[in-house]
């Protein structure tokens, strides 16, 4: 068996060997594939969760061509690896490779990876050791690439700091070119690693975590996070483009071969959420609200379709229903694809009667079930977490629908919300019933047939920066035994219910507001086989348990303590607008179950019109 | 207007499932605005249809596919057309018009002819050449099969009669061209990795590299094999 080098021998032998090698092609529709020689900066984007899921994150197809566009900077894809391929590469040797030039990237200049969600943290200790680079920084030296990490979970960058060499926090597209260019005059200057990440953090929304000193109390709270030189600042600043007007959007795509979970063209109509959710990290950390103007967005759809030849878009953001110019921009997207037959989807819709004729409308080409999320089941819960929606919303719009023909409906719940009671788990079967005893209400020749009305109920995990933060989650007892009543309230046979794994959503809740100290925790569990924990297959709870028991960290003082208000929290050193004073006085409001206004309305204060010099509200 | 075009699948493509080649006409159509016709019902779809499906990682000269057009164009137009919006590896070789009512790619297959590229150890020319005249020579060949529909048990399965003939057309060291040509369609499918299997377990060659490649695939007309072009000459 003689092949010419290792890129052939994964094409011809490994590939055939390992289930769907259309993950590990490279060639997609839209790639870019440079030539070497040409390039000065080699750059790795790594999705830490395999192709499928990678593939269907917005972030990436932006940054990959904004960083494709210089074009002395060559970005390649980088997913894990399904444990099938990460089988036969290590059998032969093989270590991670780009996919577009199957080339190591042990020899990139960067590494990057991005933080979606915690339960992928393993994977990126595993797709570092796969690619044969040492996992503390402390161990890398100048033959090693710079191991970078952004995206959501960089906001409690803590269990990953002495994995990750720097954070960058917020919206990459500004500071990624400003970070290369500091790379560009570094790498000609001959400077030593640690002069590089001096560089780095003088950029805005860059976070060096070997920068900065953590103490702590003798009660295992933190005393003091401070930075250790001169010139590096104390509070790190998340990044916000200003405008998004005119700020980059690629024109092609890249179009996978194999399926993959969100197939289509993702237009991206606005960023950030004025709603205020109480429990939700994406509201707060994204904020200000900036929208796409229509014709902007009539222009980049126009490409995508040209360059892509997708049969779909949809539309992209926190709340679809909040988007000004939203009827407009549909009107004008049937119009013009309609007859092409290009659909149109509309995730995150309000429960309300104008988002549900917009969907009418949308359905023409294609049509499928709808999705509602009142969060919560009686109306005390849903005003604590500042859902603001009641019962009255809900079963007009599902009646609506059902008056159409529709007969098929999701409905999206938590379970363990603070302050929450056995009354408010009833109070989710019981909405359900109501939404069953609506469609019987539709005359039979009328309604569509086979009602199914599908219940998911996820585990509530608190988040940094939202008005929870302080919040214990429930035990996994509780949840279980919550979980339990529910089941047996809900038993109709029009009703399927759905439920998260308790013990997946608690080591969720370890991580997302853990500390250094679990940075050890995760290198253990990775050594002890945990990886893709994500997949309910891989989980497995008691070596995360052991590696636990051996870094010597107790998983409670992360999950079901609560939090003091004046306690230092391990984010506290990351600033993302949001102030703590305005998610103390929400966590206070939610307590007496009271709302908070949408703030477009009129401004309530939560700070981030101050983040950057002249606002950056509308 | 109903169309069959004739295209390759190159080394790039080799790992794109049936189905996935499936999404890729509909997106290059849609990219290279052909009037491709759409079903009537709930969820309309293009109207495409492709002959015998080819195994993963096998390569062809020889694939086809059936259009149907809600207008007219000019077959070297779409030809271009597409050929400029597929990816790489799938190049459109030839294009016919059809009747109004054809008989599928798919429904027509009965034979398909490939070309196997193999490393062979310490054998040489004449002693491959005596090996597979004594392979076919035999009345019957069983090899296990996997059955993926029933948890990839193994199968006792006769492939003899599927084998219509085998010859070695290239030869030397330690490497060896095989052309074969195989049933495949409803009456006998054999895939060329299954002849393989057997032809590796009945002469114990230590075989490596394996690159396949079909060159044709044909259906019968009045007793002739014929390609899927020649099939449809008279038709209409």
């Amino acid at each position: 068996m003689k092949y010419e080098d290792t890129k052939e021998f994964i094409y011809e032998e490994l590939l055939p060997r390992v289930e769907k090698p259309g993950r590990y092609i490279g060639t997609e529709l839209n790639t870019i594939h440079k030539d070497i020689g040409s390039v000065d900066i080699r750059f790795a984007f790594c999705f830490p969760d395999v192709y499928e899921v990678g593939m269907s994150h917005l972030g990436m197809k932006i940054l990959y061509h904004l960083l494709n566009d210089q074009p002395d900077i060559f970005c390649e894809r980088v997913f894990a690896p399904w444990p099938d391929m990460e089988r036969e590469m290590r059998k032969n040797g093989i270590k991670l490779f780009g996919l577009e030039s199957r080339d190591y990237i042990d020899s990139f200049d960067f590494v990057g990876f991005t933080l979606q969600y915690e339960m992928s943290y393993t994977n990126i200790v595993n797709m570092l050791d796969l690619a044969g680079i040492p996992i503390r920084s402390g161990e890398r030296n100048e033959n090693h690439p710079f191991i970078i990490a952004g995206g959501p979970c960089a906001f409690n960058p803590e269990p990953l700091y002495d994995i990750v060499d720097f954070f960058m926090l917020g919206e990459g597209e500004e500071q990624l070119i400003e970070t290369m260019e500091a790379y560009r005059k570094w790498k000609s200057s001959g400077g030593t690693r640690d002069e590089f990440l001096n560089m780095a953090a003088e950029i805005r929304g860059i976070y060096v975590p070997k920068f900065y000193d953590v103490e702590y109390n003798e009660d295992a709270s933190i005393r003091s996070i401070k930075p250790m030189r001169e010139g590096i600042p104390g509070k790190i600043k998340k990044r916000v483009i200003k405008d998004l007007k005119g700020s980059y959007f690629p024109d092609k795509i890249v179009v996978p071969f194999i399926d993959i979970v969100h197939d289509r063209i993702m237009l991206e109509i606005f960023r950030g959420c004025t709603r205020g959710c109480r429990f939700c990290q994406a509201g707060m950390i994204y904020r200000p609200i900036r929208e796409r103007e229509v014709e902007e967005l009539m222009e980049i759809a126009d490409k995508l379709i040209k360059s892509s030849g997708y049969e779909e878009i949809s539309l992209s953001s926190l709340s679809t229903s909040d988007f000004s110019k939203l009827q407009e921009l549909v009107e004008r997207l049937v119009s013009k694809y309609q007859s092409r037959r290009i659909g149109l989807s509309l995730p995150s819709l309000r429960i309300d009667s104008f988002s549900l004729k917009l969907v009418q409308e949308v359905q023409k080409v294609r049509k499928s079930g709808l999705t509602f999320a009142p969060e919560a089941g009686t109306q005390r819960m849903r005003d604590v977490i500042n859902k603001g929606v009641d019962e009255e919303d809900l079963i007009n719009s599902v009646g609506a629908a059902f008056e159409t023909g529709y007969s098929n409906v999701k409905l999206y719940f938590m379970i363990g919300l603070p302050t929450e009671t056995m009354e408010d788990i009833q109070g989710i079967a019981d909405l359900a019933f109501k939404v069953v005893d609506r469609y019987y209400r539709v005359p039979k020749e009328k309604r569509g047939k086979g009602l199914n009305v599908t219940v998911s109920a996820s585990s509530f995990v608190p988040k940094p920066f939202t008005p929870f933060q302080w919040e214990p989650q429930d035990s996994i007892e509780t949840l279980i035994e919550k979980q339990r009543y529910l089941r047996k309230a809900i038993k109709r046979k029009q009703i399927t219910f759905n439920w998260h794994e308790p013990y997946v959503s608690y080591m969720e809740a370890a991580f997302a507001r853990g500390d250094r100290r679990l940075c050890d925790v995760l290198i253990a569990a990775w050594k002890l086989g945990c990886k893709f924990d994500g997949w309910d297959q891989y989980f497995k709870f008691d070596a995360w348990m052991q590696a636990f028991k051996e870094a010597g960290v107790d998983p409670d003082f992360y999950t079901i303590r609560r939090r003091e208000m004046d306690e230092i929290l391990p984010w506290d050193h990351i600033d993302v607008g949001v102030n703590k004073k305005y998610l103390r006085s929400e966590y206070k409001k939610s307590l007496k179950a009271e709302l908070t206004r949408d703030c477009r309305t009129a401004c309530t204060g939560c700070g981030i019109n101050l983040l950057q010099e002249g606002g950056v509200c509308k | 207007m109903n169309i069959r075009l004739k295209f390759t699948k190159g080394s790039e493509v080799k790992y794109i499932s049936h189905l996935d080649l499936m999404r890729v006409f509909q997106r290059a159509l849609r990219r290279g605005d052909i009037p491709i016709s759409y079903s009537s019902g709930f969820n309309p779809h293009q109207e495409i249809s492709f002959g015998a499906p080819l195994s993963l990682g096998v390569t062809s000269n020889a694939e086809y596919v059936d259009l149907k057009l809600a207008d007219a164009m000019d077959i070297q137009e779409i030809i271009n057309r597409l050929n400029s919006s597929l990816p790489e590896g799938i190049r459109i070789l030839r294009g016919i018009k059809l009747g109004d009512s054809p008989k599928s790619a798919m429904s027509i297959v009965t034979h398909a002819k490939y070309r196997i590229t193999m490393d062979i150890e310490n054998a040489a020319p004449e002693m491959v050449q005596k090996s597979i005249e004594t392979f076919i020579a035999r009345e019957s060949i069983i090899i296990m099969k996997e059955q993926p529909k029933k948890g990839f048990t193994l199968k006792e399965t006769e492939i003899r009669p599927m084998i219509i003939s085998m010859n070695l057309i290239e030869s030397g060291k330690n490497k060896c061209v095989i052309e074969c040509l195989l049933l495949s369609g409803s009456r006998g499918n054999l895939k060329p990795e299954l002849l393989m299997k057997a032809f590796k377990e009945y002469t114990g060659y230590n075989v490596g590299k394996i690159r396949i490649n079909r060159e044709e695939v044909y259906a019968e007309k009045k007793g002739r094999l014929v390609d899927l072009f020649e099939v449809q000459r008279g038709t209409f």
